[in-house]
Parts: C-alpha cells; structure tokens; sequence
C-alpha cells in the first residue's frame, strides 16, 4: 500500500509528512480530581486525572520517605478501537503503558518537595487511532499542570515513523500498523533532554537520527501548544478571580 | 470514600429535612443536565451525558451476528459498564469491578426486561436481519468519566440519548435457493436506520436521607443514605423495572408512596432530556 503519494508527497490522511494532527487540549475536565485534562491528537483522544499530592494510601508501596511516590495506571474504553473488544484489566500492553509514563512523569515532577505522599495519574484512552502513548502523556503533562503540582519542565511525546523512504510525524492508526518503524520520544523541551524512547522494527542509524530529530521537533511543538493551553487557563483563573 | 465531619454530615441531613440541600435544590429538583451526541464518532451511536459534576459516555455499537437458538426471530443486546479511575481512585485496577456489576446488573433489568426478553425497551425482532440466521448485536457501553453520585441516572439518560442517535447501517440480503447456505449480507455505508426510542426508559433513583427521600443526590449526600430505590419508567409512565440499594429496610408504604413520586418527576425529566437531545441533534 502506498503511504505517502510519489506525486503530491501527501499521506493517506491528507497530511504532509512533517505535519502533525489537529491538537487540542483541556483542562479541568474531571471537577472532582485535582487535576485533569483532556487531550486530542486527531481522533486519538484521552482524558487524564490526576489525585495528590495526598497521604501514601498503601504504605507497602512507599520506596523511601524522602520522595512522592508516583503511581500510574492506563485504561482503554471498550469502545476505544474500531472492532469492539472486551479486554481484561491489567493486560500486557497497558501495564507496560502504565510503566512507560509513570517514569516518564516521574522523571519530570519534582518528587523531592513532598516527601510521604503519594501522586495518583489516571490514564482513559477514548478513542485510539495511534500514538495513544504520546497522547498520554502530553494529557498526563497537562493535569499534573492543572493540579499544581511542581515540576521541572513540561515533558511532551510524539510519535514518528518512516514509511515509503520517508520520515513521517505523528503516526495514525493505519500507518502505526503498516508494520514500519515507530519512535516515539518522550521530551523535556527547556532542559532539551530526551526522557523516554521507544522504536520498535528496524531502522538504519542514519535515517533514526532523522525520524528521532522529526519526532523532538513535534515534541517541541507540542510543548507550545500545552504552554499556550496552560497560559489561557491561567488567564482565565485570573479573570475569574477579579 | 466521602470524609465528611459531623458538622457538616447534620448540615446535609437539615438541609434535606427542611427542603433546602446544601447546593441549594429541592427535594426533588434535578441538577442542570447538559448532552451532547455523536462524541465517539466509531460507534454508531454515542452520548456524553453531564449531571452537575457527574459525567459518562454511553456507546453503542452494531455487529453483525447469528441469533441464538431459542430465539431465532430476535438479535441481542449486551450491557457494559466501566467505571474509569478518573472518576475516583478507589477504582483503580480490579477496584471498580463490583461497582460496575451493580450499575451493569442494574441497567440490564431496566433495558432488557425477562431472561425470555420479553418486556424489553429495545424491540428485539427489529434488530433481525434474516430469521435464524443473521442478526445485528447490539454493544451497549457505558463509561463513568467523572463521579459525582446518581450514576444510574445519568447512564440510563446517556443510554437512552445514545440510542436515539444510533443509525444502523441497511442490509440488503441476496437470498441463495437452499436454505442451509450463509446468506449474503451487503452492509449499506449510506443509508441507516434510526431506532425507535420512545419506550426507552429514563431511571430515577430516589435516595432515603433520614425521614426524607430525594432525587439526584450527589456524593455526600448518598454517603448519608439510608436506602435507595431506582425506579426505571418510561413516556407512558410505565415500571420498567425496581432496584433497591442500601442495607435499612423500607415501609412497603413508603415504597409505593416512592414509586409514585419517581413516576411523576420521570415526567418532567423525560421532557427535560427530549429537549436536550432535540437541541444536541441541532447543534451536531
């Protein structure tokens, strides 16, 4: 199947290859956790709540007393993929999820200043049509904003591929699956450090250097999209307040 | 799951008593409500329903399926229901299983009727594509995004409008001469059907709070029930179907006495929703 068309250069979504999907951020969706945020990438769409800084519900889990102890979990609606399928909680796949953005949150949030407690990050996948990873995380970025919680810099993901000698952004559904390589990079845009990195299939070096800087630069751009979200947010606090 | 202190679980229960609640409603005054339609566009059919800071999604999907050997001239309808931990930690994990069953258990003796199907909101037979051996299966979930008590209603409410934006897609049916061959199914991607809605039924959960009973209680206030009853009815003011939850017993009276009151708020909340769907169908 032909991905990218030889004579335009668009893909089988319309996009150009280094053009990301329609973004949209909100937040403050779930009135009654302390942060929560609902982001779009597409028609990947994902809601993330966000309980804590609270009191450490089962000691057990406590590592050490001098920092928070982040928990994760990732959870995918029945009718978030196109066939329905009942899966069961707690699958492979999700608790790997879960595991990817509870390091790469923690790697971000500044565990040191709120020792015994612990920070509770809900994941719920509405509909997935590829890169529901990266979408987690940018929405998991955007609670963890919402709840005040203090970190060093705002991590955002992005996907990328390379498909019919092209490096392409923001994988969807149908090119997630077309079996090429996807990297998807977790980013700390202002400290420029990478904080996850995931690919799967084959790549030669060069060209990986060229899908993984693609891949920063939509994480780059996401970055000002959650600040800008975030900034009108804030406004709108201000405003409310008088 | 509600810490509350003593001062504030008897400012509750004053409030119900004199008919003022702490977020300044009547006994049996609802929350504003506010729909929206089409919000997953895979599914058929899709709702979000808000009630106050109560918010689920309802889907419904349509397969293709083989009708059940006891009832060849009917297609099925499943009733799902998850609790996401957005909602609430406490359903993190395995968490929310037991909960869900309840809403799940619930929603299905309100929507399906009998074992035998018999009394069923949904008129099965519409849903047979060829006696015997094509049918449509109907997928009906439902997702809690956000908790703020009164779950049920609003996911019958969710129920009820997802369904009535449910389009099922044609079927032409190209019959072979022998009967034992599959037959040929063409699923049309242009043209669908809308469902008859009218005898879904809505639920209204009255909640015992001391003497008192009241409509869409939130959170804190089911924290202080005694007893709830879910009455579901439908336009014609019909019981669908009865569930009660809380461990104190009910006055047989007061049952009835409570049933009756569900049949009337039913009323204005069945016309409330009409509008709201009717306005959700314009805005889309």
């Amino acid at each position: 199947m032909e991905y990218v068309n030889p004579i335009t250069g668009f893909r089988v979504d319309g996009r150009r290859p280094n053009e990301m999907r329609q973004l949209k951020g909100e937040v403050g969706v779930v009135a009654r956790a302390n942060g929560s945020a609902l982001f779009e990438m597409g028609n990947t769409r994902v809601i993330a709540a966000v309980y804590g800084p609270r009191e450490v519900q089962n000691k057990g889990q406590q590592v050490n007393s001098k920092d928070a102890l982040v928990r994760c979990e990732y959870r995918m609606a029945d009718f978030s993929t196109g066939d329905r399928r009942r899966k069961p909680k707690g699958d492979r796949r999700s608790t790997e999820i879960s595991l990817v953005i509870r390091q790469t949150m923690e790697a971000s949030i500044l565990t040191h200043l709120m020792p015994r407690s612990q920070i509770d990050i809900f994941v719920q996948v509405l509909q997935a049509d590829g890169g529901t990873r990266a979408a987690c995380i940018n929405a998991a970025t955007l609670a963890l904003a919402d709840a005040g919680i203090p970190m060093r810099d705002i991590v955002t993901s992005c996907s990328a591929g390379y498909l019919c000698s092209t490096p392409l952004l923001d994988l969807n559904y149908i090119e997630d699956s077309a079996g090429g390589p996807d990297v998807t990079v977790g980013f700390l845009t202002k400290m420029d450090k990478v904080t996850l990195l995931q690919m799967d299939a084959k790549l030669p070096m060069d060209t990986f250097e060229t899908v993984m800087d693609l891949a920063i630069e939509g994480c780059k751009a996401i970055a000002n999209y959650i600040r800008e979200v975030l900034l009108e947010n804030t406004k709108r606090l201000e405003c409310q307040r008088g | 799951m509600v810490g509350l202190s003593e001062g504030e679980k008897h400012f509750i229960r004053g409030g119900i008593a004199q008919d003022l609640r702490t977020d300044g409603r009547r006994r049996l005054q609802f929350r504003a409500i506010s729909v929206e339609t089409g919000v997953i566009p895979q599914a058929n059919g899709s709702a979000r329903v808000r009630l106050g800071a109560t918010e689920v999604i309802a889907t419904v999907k349509a397969e293709l399926g083989k009708p059940s050997i006891l009832h060849p001239d009917k297609g099925k309808v499943s009733i799902f229901v998850d609790c996401s931990p957005t909602a609430a930690p406490m359903f993190e994990g395995r968490g929310s299983e037991e909960f869900s069953a309840e809403l799940c258990v619930a929603l299905q003796r309100c929507l399906l009727g009998g074992k035998s199907g018999a009394g069923a909101a949904i008129d099965l037979s519409s849903l047979i594509v060829v006696d015997g051996k094509v049918c449509w299966d109907l997928y009906i979930d439902g997702l809690v995004v956000s908790s703020d008590g009164n779950l049920l209603d609003a996911l019958a409410a969710a129920i009820k409008v997802a369904l009535s934006d449910t389009g099922i897609p044609k079927v032409n049916v190209s019959l072979s001469a022998t009967t034992d061959e599959e037959p040929e199914v063409n699923v049309s991607d242009e043209e669908f059907l809308q469902f008859d809605t009218s005898s879904v039924p809505v639920i209204v959960t009255l909640t015992k709070v001391g003497k008192h009973y009241i409509v869409d209680a939130t959170s804190e206030e089911e924290s202080q029930m005694s007893s709830a009853v879910s009455v579901s009815v439908n336009r014609h003011g019909q019981i669908r179907g009865l569930t009660k939850r809380g461990g104190a017993g009910l006055d047989p009276s007061v049952i009835f006495d409570m049933i009756s009151v569900a049949k009337h708020v039913s009323r204005q909340f069945i016309s409330v929703l009409d509008s709201e769907i009717l306005a959700a169908e314009a805005a889309e």
